[in-house]
């Protein structure tokens, strides 16, 4: 005779306590640790090189790199002035998980970093749904992507602590009507801060990073 | 693609609990999973029909919920799922406040074999 046995637990919920001990470390060292989640050519390397020049002398940034496959970004990011650059190769596995960033932590020394900038392989579907121990998830979009992000993807949009729109300066070019994007964004979080940048002509990058480094130091207590 | 993950992490998580429970065998698994989460019902049972081999939960099947997307609608003081639609209220228009984004991933329950 068979049993049915209540549970009622995450599916995921051995990859949550993982995070939570990368949690953990970050927190010790004194580090943030930001998730950055986006689409394939939405401009996360990008992002992270533009980053790394804004805060040049102000934090020392640690780059964890997820791909398919290769090291080119990781090449790309140590150029443009990373402290260290870890990369994690995810053989066709289309999301970090949690595991894969404490086997990149065992290779970054965090007390030499103040914050950690997790390149998540580019997707928007499924690497929500994977907790890394980040503090910050990041979400960016690009205006070539058009505003139906939201729409198809709500659950990045809700999850997320910031939302950064890159390639503003082509706006005029592509179809991204910013009166459909926001009231979709807002409908699905109403309080994430919400940037538009060029990575290209590096508008909005100042801000961006002045609000990354003022969370830097509220993590820190400072 | 990503069912091969979630299968992964599932038959780690049923096999404990049956194990935990003195079961000989894991029947069925019941998932709850939101519209939104991108999961595909046959694609998880293949991925997890090749992980789960040798474990407690070999030949389980796998019964799954779905939860949808629910928005509030403040001024007309209801509650609605926009389908797939963007997420304006299909009475007055607005846009809502989301209450549930369709990403629920749990498991519910187990059906075992003593």
């Amino acid at each position: 005779m068979s049993t049915h046995v209540k549970i009622i637990t995450h599916l995921l919920a051995s990859n949550e306590q993982a995070a939570e001990r990368n949690r953990a470390r970050f927190r010790a060292a004194g580090v943030l640790a930001v998730n950055i989640i986006a689409g394939p050519g939405a401009g996360k390397t990008s992002m992270i090189t533009a980053l790394l020049r804004a805060l040049h002398g102000q934090a020392r940034i640690g780059v964890i790199e997820g791909d398919i496959a290769g090291s080119i970004d990781t090449e790309k990011v140590l150029a443009a002035g990373a402290g260290d650059a870890v990369q994690i190769n995810t053989g066709g596995n289309c999301h970090l998980e949690a595991g894969m960033v404490q086997q990149a932590l065992e290779q970054l020394d965090l007390t030499a970093l103040d914050i950690v900038l997790i390149e998540n392989v580019g997707n928007l579907v499924c690497p929500t749904h994977w907790a890394l121990g980040e503090q910050i998830k990041l979400c960016l979009v690009s205006a070539a992507e058009g505003h139906d992000k939201p729409i198809k993807y709500p659950d990045t949009f809700s999850v997320s602590d910031v939302i950064v729109v890159n390639k503003i300066d082509l706006i005029e070019l592509v179809d991204f009507e910013r009166a459909l994007f926001y009231p979709a964004v807002r409908a699905l979080n109403p309080t994430a801060p919400l940037f538009e940048i060029s990575c290209r002509t590096g508008q909005g990058v100042a801000g961006l990073a002045s609000w990354m480094h003022a969370r830097l130091r509220h993590e820190r207590g400072e | 693609m990503h069912e091969l993950s979630i299968a992964a992490y599932l038959l780690e998580a049923v096999d404990g609990h049956a194990r935990q429970l003195g079961a000989s065998r894991i029947l069925t698994i019941n998932l709850l999973v939101g519209t939104r989460a991108g999961v595909v019902d046959e694609s998880l049972q293949f991925s997890f029909d090749m992980l789960a081999p040798g474990t407690l939960a070999e030949g389980a099947r796998i019964v799954t919920r779905r939860s949808g997307m629910r928005f509030h609608c403040a001024g007309c003081a209801t509650d609605y799922d926009p389908g797939d639609g963007d997420f304006r209220c299909p009475h007055c228009g607005t846009f809502g406040q989301v209450v549930d984004d369709g990403s629920s991933l749990l498991i519910e329950s187990i059906e075992i074999d003593p």
